[in-house]
C-alpha cells in the first residue's frame, strides 16, 4: 500500500481478516500473552508465553489459569488464588499490574512483570487477557546497583577516612607540635576532605532514594539535642561568614520516632543552605516547635531568597536559582532535591516562603509517631 | 580505663585508632578481620570492640553471628565503625547485639575517643560524631 494511501480502518475489514489480523498481533508480541474464557480456561496462548514457561500449546489449552500457571511469592510461598492478579481483573473489571514470579514447568522460577485485561462485554468479563514478560535482568540490574552502591560507599571512603583521621591527629598533637601555617595547611585538607564526604553522601543517598533502598531505622530521637549538634557542627562555617546562627526551642526533651542520621542530613542541609547563601553579618535560625501531633522545624535566613520564578523548580535535580549561580557557584543543585527526597522518607512534609533579598523560611513537619504529618498549615506557624 | 579491641582491616586506619585510644590510655589490642579477632579473644577480654562491618576473610556480620554477644558476653560493649552509612549491614549489626554505630569518614579522633568513653559508660546514643 503507498504511503500517502489511509490504511483500512478495521471496522470495515471482514470477519476472517479481523480474525488474522489479531491472530498476528497475539503470537508476534514479544512478550508472553495468555488468553483465557470467562471460567479462566486457557483458549489462546502465544509462542514466547510457551517458550518462557516451559510447556507446549497442547498441555496449555484447556487447562485451568490460576492451576497450571502456578505463581509465588519471593520466599515461594504460591499466591492465594483470590490475590492472584487474574482473579482480581475478573472481580473487579479493571486490568491488574503487578509483579510476581512464576513457576516454569521444569521447577525454576521466573520474576515476571504481569498486567492483566478483563474482555468486557455488556459490563460483564467474558474472558481475560495476560501479558508478561520475564525481568530477571531488571531484577539482576537492580542486585548489580545495590551491590555498586555498598561498594562505592565502602571503597571512597576509606582513603578519605585515612586523610582525615591522620589530619586530625596532626592537628591535635598526637604527633608532636606544628606550626600555625602547617595548622592552616591541614585545615584545608580536612575541610577538602569532608567536601568530598558530603559529595559522596549526597550521591549516595540520592542513588538509594532513586533505587527505593533507603534504610529507616526508626528510633526515639531527641531533637532538639540533635538540632544542637546541627548547629554546632556549622558554627564554625557560620563565623567564618560573621552570621549569626542561633537555636530557637523549648529546652525541653522533644522526642520524635524518627531515623537520627537520615534527618540530621535534613536539617543540617538546609542549615548549610540557608548559610552558604546569607551575605556576610546575615541571620540563620533554626526553631523548633513542639505541636500536638507533629513537631515542626524551621530554617530562617536573611539570605538572598527564592526567585518567585525559580520556586517550584527548588525540590528538582540539579536545579540552581539565576541569583544564587550569580553569586556563588560551588553548589551542585542536589542539595535541595536530596532533602526532599529524606523528607518523604522520613514520612515529613517540607515547604517554604521566600522573598528575594528578605530571606527563605523552610519549614520540615514530622510526625511524633513516625507517621505521616499532617498537611502544612493544619496549625498556625 | 579499658581494654578495646581493634578490628579493622585498612591497616593506616587500625593503626591511627591504637594510637589515639592509646593516647587516652586504654590497652588496645589490634586484629585485621574476623578471624583473627575472634582468635584475640581467647587471650584478651575486651570492655569494647571498636568493630569495622566490611573485611576481608571474616566481615563484621559474621563475626558477631559467631561471637554471640547478647548470650555469651552481654558486658561487652561493640561499637561498629563503618563507611556503609544507612545500609542493611548496620540494621544487622544493631539485631545482633551492636551498642551503636558511628560512620568513619565523619568521625575525627577527639570525637572517636568521646564516642568510646560514652558507649562504655552507657550513656545516650549521640549521633553527632
Amino acid at each position: 500500500m503507498p504511503p500517502s494511501e489511509p490504511r483500512t480502518p478495521i471496522a470495515s475489514l471482514n470477519l476472517e481478516e479481523q480474525r488474522v489480523l489479531a491472530e498476528a498481533l497475539f503470537t508476534s508480541i514479544g512478550d508472553g500473552a495468555i488468553a483465557t474464557d470467562e471460567f479462566g480456561k486457557i483458549t489462546r496462548i502465544n509462542p514466547t508465553a510457551l517458550k518462557l514457561l516451559g510447556y507446549t500449546e497442547r498441555e496449555m489449552i484447556g487447562a485451568w489459569f490460576p492451576k497450571k500457571i502456578v505463581s509465588i511469592h519471593e520466599n515461594g510461598d504460591p499466591v492465594s488464588l483470590i490475590d492472584r492478579p487474574i482473579t482480581r481483573a475478573f472481580l473487579t473489571g479493571k486490568t491488574i499490574v503487578e509483579k510476581t514470579y512464576y513457576r516454569k514447568k521444569n521447577g525454576q522460577t521466573i520474576p515476571v512483570s504481569i498486567t492483566v485485561s478483563p474482555i468486557m462485554l455488556s459490563g460483564k468479563p467474558v474472558g481475560a487477557i495476560e501479558v508478561f514478560r520475564d525481568i530477571t535482568i531488571e531484577y539482576e540490574i537492580d542486585r548489580m546497583k545495590s551491590d555498586f552502591i555498598s561498594l562505592a560507599s565502602h571503597q571512597l571512603r576509606t582513603p578519605l577516612s585515612a586523610i582525615k583521621t591522620y589530619s586530625h591527629m596532626l592537628l591535635d598533637g598526637y604527633m608532636g607540635d606544628i606550626t600555625a601555617p602547617q595548622k592552616k595547611s591541614l585545615r584545608t585538607i580536612v575541610s577538602a576532605a569532608n567536601r568530598m564526604n558530603e559529595l559522596i553522601s549526597t550521591l549516595l543517598n540520592i542513588t538509594r532514594i532513586e533505587s527505593g533502598n533507603v534504610t529507616v531505622t526508626l528510633k526515639n530521637v531527641d531533637v532538639e539535642k540533635l538540632a544542637e549538634e546541627v548547629n554546632k557542627e556549622h558554627s564554625l562555617a557560620a563565623s567564618d561568614k560573621d552570621i549569626t546562627l542561633s537555636l530557637h526551642c523549648s529546652g525541653k526533651k522533644t522526642t520524635v520516632h524518627t531515623d537520627a542520621l537520615l534527618f540530621k542530613e535534613v536539617l543540617g542541609n538546609l542549615v548549610s543552605n540557608a548559610i552558604k547563601y546569607t551575605p556576610e553579618g546575615g541571620k540563620v535560625a533554626l526553631g523548633i516547635k513542639n505541636r500536638r501531633y507533629d513537631v515542626l522545624f524551621s530554617v530562617t535566613d536573611s539570605g538572598m531568597g527564592i526567585p518567585k520564578y525559580s520556586q517550584e523548580q527548588i525540590f528538582t535535580k540539579f536545579f540552581r536559582a539565576h541569583n544564587v549561580v550569580k553569586q556563588e557557584t560551588s553548589g551542585t543543585g542536589l542539595g535541595l532535591y536530596l532533602v526532599k527526597g529524606l523528607v518523604d522518607a522520613l514520612g515529613g512534609k517540607i515547604w517554604f516562603e521566600s522573598s528575594e533579598t528578605k530571606g527563605t523560611i523552610f519549614y520540615v513537619t514530622l510526625s511524633k509517631t513516625g507517621a505521616v504529618s499532617a498537611p502544612a498549615g493544619d496549625e498556625e506557624v | 580505663m579499658a581494654n578495646i579491641l581493634v578490628v579493622e582491616d585498612d591497616k593506616d586506619l587500625n593503626n591511627a585508632y591504637k594510637i589515639i585510644l592509646e593516647s587516652e590510655n586504654h590497652t588496645v589490642v589490634s586484629a585485621f578481620n574476623g578471624k583473627e579477632a575472634l582468635k584475640a579473644l581467647n587471650s584478651f577480654k575486651p570492655d569494647l570492640i571498636l568493630l569495622d562491618l566490611l573485611m576481608p576473610i571474616m566481615g563484621g556480620l559474621e563475626f558477631l553471628q559467631h561471637y554471640d554477644l547478647a548470650k555469651e558476653h552481654p558486658d561487652v560493649k561493640v561499637l561498629i565503625f563503618t563507611n556503609m552509612e544507612n545500609s542493611p549491614e548496620v540494621t544487622e549489626a544493631y539485631k545482633l547485639g551492636a551498642a551503636r554505630c558511628i560512620i568513619k569518614s565523619w568521625t575525627a579522633p577527639q570525637n572517636l575517643a568521646r564516642v568510646i568513653t560514652d558507649t562504655l559508660e552507657n550513656r545516650a546514643v549521640n549521633v553527632a560524631s
